[in-house]
């Protein structure tokens, strides 16, 4: 068994090593982005079921964020949702036989670890400033903001090593008893691992609203926000 | 462990465009599609309070309306009910008047109808006791009759005024009236002792006329003197008729 921590090269596309989490990244994004679209491209007011399903998937991403974050969700839905889905997606699809979930890949935790740092840093700046948002640095006092700011870095790795610790082991999990017990026996492990891949994605979701959320609080109350691009 | 920084950016700007992507055809399509249906919620909400308000104003006013409606109702009742008691008031005095007027009329003509049928019965009256005195004038001895009444006018003649038996007396000719027509022997006694009620002789002219009944007459052109049963029944129905008027 090769090691999970090793991306191997599938193919070069001009120069570029393209690794397998790569492409069965490519692969979850045309799934979502065709699937989303044929969806969503001939919407009613009256809903029929499958309709009625994706507005639920929206208001409930909408629910999450007011709830956790108490503000507006329509700047972050698409960041957020699109988290949530594109992880959920990526860990369940290493129930597919032959495919390895992208989330088992260090480089792609690590990717959506940096990006939701980065979200941090744009929502935050977006909502309060470039002051606004290095004086929340200094909060409760000055003494603090070297803490801070390794809390800062610390919880984006935490983020990084949680999910990809969380979905390697279950993927390592799997191969390992896939390779001693046979065929069906992994089934339950599957099962664990499908429930695992659930709640990372959504813990992963959380954490990056609750980290965006504190991001703005320098924010001045009543600010109109503007929607992410 | 090494990082493999072209996986590290490629997952990186592969979930930026992700993110770009379902923003774009997934996320505000439908986000925008479910504020839409709030917003027509809503208005349509605000529509129905509107039209509830509209409503209950409408109500508030269709019951003003009502209580003005009735305020009004009251009033034309009244009226109506003051002009009918005046209405039949006046109808009441008319009627009456009418009623009087009718009575007084039919009065006058239930009068005037009994006088027209006493006027009728007098006059059968008269004419039954004619045709009963007739009957019992052809009943009775002609000459016992004649005898009764030729003693009856000599006493009328006895009985008037002298200048009057003197106009008599002096006429040309008297004409002696009976019912039946007189033998000569009789017509010989009546004409001595009429001449001796007159204490004159003039000439005399016997003449019958059955309508008499029975009696003797005597007549000139300018007096008369009535003794027969037909001016007794005259008499008598004169005065009954002048009972009647009394």
């Amino acid at each position: 068994m090769k090691s999970p921590l090793v991306t191997e090269c599938l193919f070069h596309l001009g120069g570029i090593p393209i690794g397998a989490p790569v492409v069965v990244s490519w692969a979850i994004m045309a799934g979502l982005v065709v699937g989303g679209y044929l969806l969503a491209h001939r919407l009613t007011l009256v809903p029929d079921g499958k309709q009625a399903v994706i507005e639920l998937l929206v208001e409930t991403v909408d629910n999450q964020i007011q709830d956790t974050m108490r503000v507006e969700p329509a700047p972050y839905r698409a960041f957020i949702g699109s988290l949530f889905l594109f992880i959920l997606i990526a860990n369940w699809s290493g129930l597919l036989p032959g495919v390895e979930p992208p989330t088992a890949c260090p480089q792609t935790d690590a990717a959506l670890a940096v990006l939701v740092f980065l979200a941090v840093i744009y929502f935050g700046v977006r909502a309060g400033g470039w002051r606004g948002y290095l004086s929340s640095f200094a909060s409760p006092s000055p003494l603090m903001i070297p803490l801070n700011f390794i809390e800062t870095l610390t919880r984006t790795f935490s983020l990084f090593v949680r999910l990809f610790g969380n979905m390697m082991s279950g993927v390592f999990l799997i191969g390992i008893v896939l390779s001693l017990a046979g065929l069906f026996v992994p089934i339950p492990l599957m099962a664990l691992h499908m429930l695992t891949g659930a709640v990372q994605a959504y813990i992963f979701a959380i954490l990056a609203m609750v980290f965006i959320a504190e991001g703005l609080e320098s924010q001045a109350p009543g600010k109109p926000e503007k929607e992410a691009p | 462990m090494t990082i493999n920084w072209w996986t590290f950016s490629l997952q990186t700007v592969n979930f930026l465009i992700l993110v770009w992507l379902l923003s774009r055809f997934f996320w505000r399509p439908v986000a925008a599609l479910i504020e839409r249906r709030r917003q027509i919620a809503r208005d349509l909400l605000d529509q129905a309070q509107a039209d509830r308000d509209a409503a209950a104003q409408a109500l508030e006013e269709a019951r003003r309306r009502s209580a003005g409606f009735e305020e009004e109702r009251e009033k034309i009742l009244a009226e109506a009910w003051r002009e009918a008691t005046e209405a039949r008031g006046a109808l009441l005095v008319k009627a009456e008047a009418e009623i009087a007027a009718s009575r007084e009329q039919s009065r006058t003509a239930i009068a005037h109808e009994e006088e027209e049928a006493a006027r009728v019965w007098t006059a059968r009256a008269g004419e039954l006791a004619l045709t009963v005195a007739a009957r019992l004038a052809a009943r009775l001895d002609g000459a016992a009759v004649t005898e009764a009444f030729l003693r009856w006018l000599t006493g009328k003649i006895a009985g008037l005024p002298a200048d009057a038996r003197a106009t008599l007396g002096a006429a040309d000719e008297v004409d002696v009236i009976s019912a039946a027509p007189l033998d000569p022997a009789l017509q010989s006694r009546v004409g001595a002792a009429i001449g001796a009620a007159l204490g004159a002789s003039p000439a005399f002219s016997f003449k019958t006329e059955p309508d008499l009944i029975a009696g003797l007459e005597l007549r000139t052109p300018h007096l008369s003197v009535r003794n027969s049963w037909r001016a007794d029944l005259a008499q008598i129905l004169a005065e009954l008729k002048h009972d009647e008027r009394i």
